[in-house]
């Protein structure tokens, strides 16, 4: 259930790379359309022929340039949904489901497990223009996966959908990857949707992946300034090192002195640096806390905000001086705290959650 | 004066619409009337001649439909999927028969294919085979004018389905053939259906290239239209032949048309 993939590609205008594995995964690939993330599938697929490279599904080689070797989609074996679903409208459900099951197995009986795996027992000979979104998504997973496809493709296929449904499909989904052992490659545009599903992250940029790790990593510890623009960082600072330790530097941002462990990169004294520190990971507190080794405290005050809701999005400017910065807090914080009528707050930002990388 | 201006257009509009419609029924009343009016219309129905001409029309633009689908499906489906160097030349070609003149047709296909045609001389000198004045040549004659419109209608089928689809099918296992006659064939169905109707129409309908490429001789190459030629032209059948042999053809459109209106709208509700 392993995928392999490493793959240049030379097209009109535009050049591709990328290279990554996946196993009993799900692998979201992240980035804004035309990065070259529905490339990667249709690579996998076989319905687009890269320039050079490697592609193997479950340990078979299915693409390999140096032996001239390019498997037909017909015998690949990656289950492939495309965002309008692409289900056979002349056909019955069933009919739908069937047709990618290979012969020899007891078609009936697979189509019946598949229809009521996927909850669409009864729906067998509606067409698939009578279902609601909902399940004609559920008839696309059933249909793609009916050949027993180790490796499922899938392309946005949730972004034509209300809230409420792609929330239950997200489920479905981790349900098919924990009960399958399936790996599954998702494309999405959608920072939520890509935090939700992902196990790894691989964030794609003008047709180069430029980072591929676990969720947490890429958004704690993007491995460059475009990654950590693409994933919702924003507070995204130029600034120096001042100071390197054993474990920790201290880096100087517009006046600003921010101490920061764990970034992976080796830096020197005034080496220039980009700082990234996630709007979510900055506390507000009323008094000051309790200084620990491992925090930056400093004060900073309100000078906007913005309500979404269930959270609050706070624009700061540090006092003295520092780069201003963009916080995220929740809406019962927020009432906590009293940002509505109090301005002046003590900022804490654990040293783990500045993330250093060399400019 | 704006509300009178536009009373006055929409009057306008009716009457001239009115005008066109009991110009486009009046012909066809009076050919239903003449020939309920004729005392031997039923009789001449029943002519050697006249059957000869319906057996033979109806025969020949069968085959012709046949070889348009046959020949011109690939064709229509190289069009609407694969980009080649020429192809709008080949598509220009297609065209050509669709608003030439059918006579023209006819010239031509005598310059090719008649006894002292570019093809047709070697031919004969080899095998003694001759095209012109035989069914073969009606057949020809049919399939040059009348098989563009199949052609044109296929393609523009084969254009509106959907391409995923067919990709998706090849993830799915199903090979190049099998995704031809399970998913393309049947969305481009309608359009297919329309173009079969259209070519097999104007087959029966032909008259120009089949008189000048493949003669008038009863029982050979004497399809209905021009058995109504040669009625008009003094043969045995006269006016009266004329006008029968019209209504057999009005009313095998007219079943066509209705058919076809049932076929399509079943397949446009479901």
């Amino acid at each position: 259930m392993t995928l392999e993939f490493d793959v240049t590609s030379q097209l009109a205008s535009f050049s591709y790379q990328a290279a990554f594995n996946a196993d009993r995964e799900i692998v979201v690939l992240f980035g804004h359309s035309g990065a070259g993330k529905s490339l990667t599938l249709q690579f996998v697929a076989g319905l687009l022929r890269p320039s050079t490279g490697r592609i193997a599904i479950d340990g078979a080689c299915v693409f390999d340039s140096s032996r001239s070797l390019n498997v037909a989609p017909q015998h690949r074996r990656a289950g492939y949904v495309v965002q309008e679903l692409a289900l056979f409208e002349h056909m019955t459900v069933a009919e739908n489901v069937a047709f990618g099951v290979p012969r020899g197995v007891d078609r009936r009986q697979r189509v019946r497990e598949l229809l009521s795996f996927f909850e669409l027992d009864g729906f067998g000979e509606r067409r698939p223009r009578t279902l609601s979104g909902g399940q004609r998504q559920r008839v696309a997973l059933a249909r793609a996966i009916a050949r027993d496809a180790p490796v499922l493709l899938l392309d946005e296929p949730f972004s034509a959908l209300d809230d409420a449904l792609r929330t239950s499909l997200r489920r479905e989904l981790l349900r098919l990857r924990a009960e399958l052992g399936l790996t599954i490659l998702f494309v999405t545009h959608d920072l939520r949707e890509a935090h939700f599903l992902a196990d790894r992250i691989a964030v794609f940029d003008e047709g180069a992946l430029l980072q591929v790790d676990a969720r947490e990593q890429v958004f704690k510890r993007p491995s460059s300034r475009r990654v950590a623009q693409l994933t919702g960082g924003s507070n995204i600072w130029s600034g120096h090192v001042a100071e390197v330790a054993p474990g920790s530097v201290v880096v100087e941002v517009q006046g600003l002195r921010l101490r920061s462990s764990g970034s992976p990169a080796p830096v020197q004294v005034g080496q220039p640096v980009d700082v990234v520190v996630r709007p979510e990971r900055i506390n507000l507190h009323r008094g000051a806390p309790a200084p620990g080794e491992k925090a930056n405290i400093f004060s900073a005050r309100v000078v906007a905000e913005y309500a979404y809701g269930s959270t609050h999005t706070l624009h700061l400017e540090p006092t003295p001086a520092g780069p201003s910065m963009e916080v995220e807090i929740a809406a019962r914080p927020y009432e906590v705290l009293g940002v509505a009528t109090r301005k002046e707050f003590s900022i804490e930002i654990d040293a783990g959650d500045v993330h250093v990388i060399p400019a | 004066m704006t509300s009178h201006l536009d009373r006055a257009a929409s009057v306008t509009v009716v009457a001239l619409g009115l005008a066109f419609a009991v110009f486009f029924v009046v012909p066809f009343v009076g050919l239903v009337t003449r020939a309920l009016e004729e005392p031997d219309t039923w009789e001449l129905l029943r002519a050697s001649q006249v059957r000869q001409a319906l057996t033979l029309s109806l025969w020949t633009s069968t085959v012709t439909v046949a070889l348009a689908l046959l020949a011109g499906t690939p064709v229509a489906y190289l069009l609407a999927r694969v980009s080649f160097p020429g192809r709008s030349i080949v598509d220009a070609l297609i065209d050509l028969p669709i608003v030439l003149p059918p006579t023209v047709a006819g010239v031509a296909l005598l310059t090719a294919f008649g006894r002292r045609g570019i093809v047709g001389e070697p031919i004969e000198e080899l095998t003694g085979f001759t095209f012109g004045f035989r069914t073969t040549a009606v057949i020809m004659a049919q399939l040059l004018v009348a098989a563009p419109f199949y052609i044109r209608a296929a393609r523009s089928g084969f254009e509106s389905v959907d391409v995923q689809q067919e990709r998706v099918a090849y993830t799915l296992g199903a090979s190049k053939v099998r995704t031809f006659f399970r998913i393309t064939v049947p969305q481009a169905s309608p359009a297919l259906l329309a173009g079969v109707v259209l070519c097999w129409a104007r087959a029966m309908g032909e008259l120009g290239a089949t008189l000048i490429f493949a003669g008038n001789f009863e029982g050979k190459t004497q399809t209905m239209p021009l058995a109504i030629i040669s009625a008009f032209e003094g043969s045995t059948l006269g006016v009266a032949g004329a006008i029968a042999l019209s209504l057999i053809l009005l009313s095998t459109a007219l079943a066509v048309l209705v058919c076809f209106r049932l076929a399509t709208g079943r397949g446009g509700r479901q």
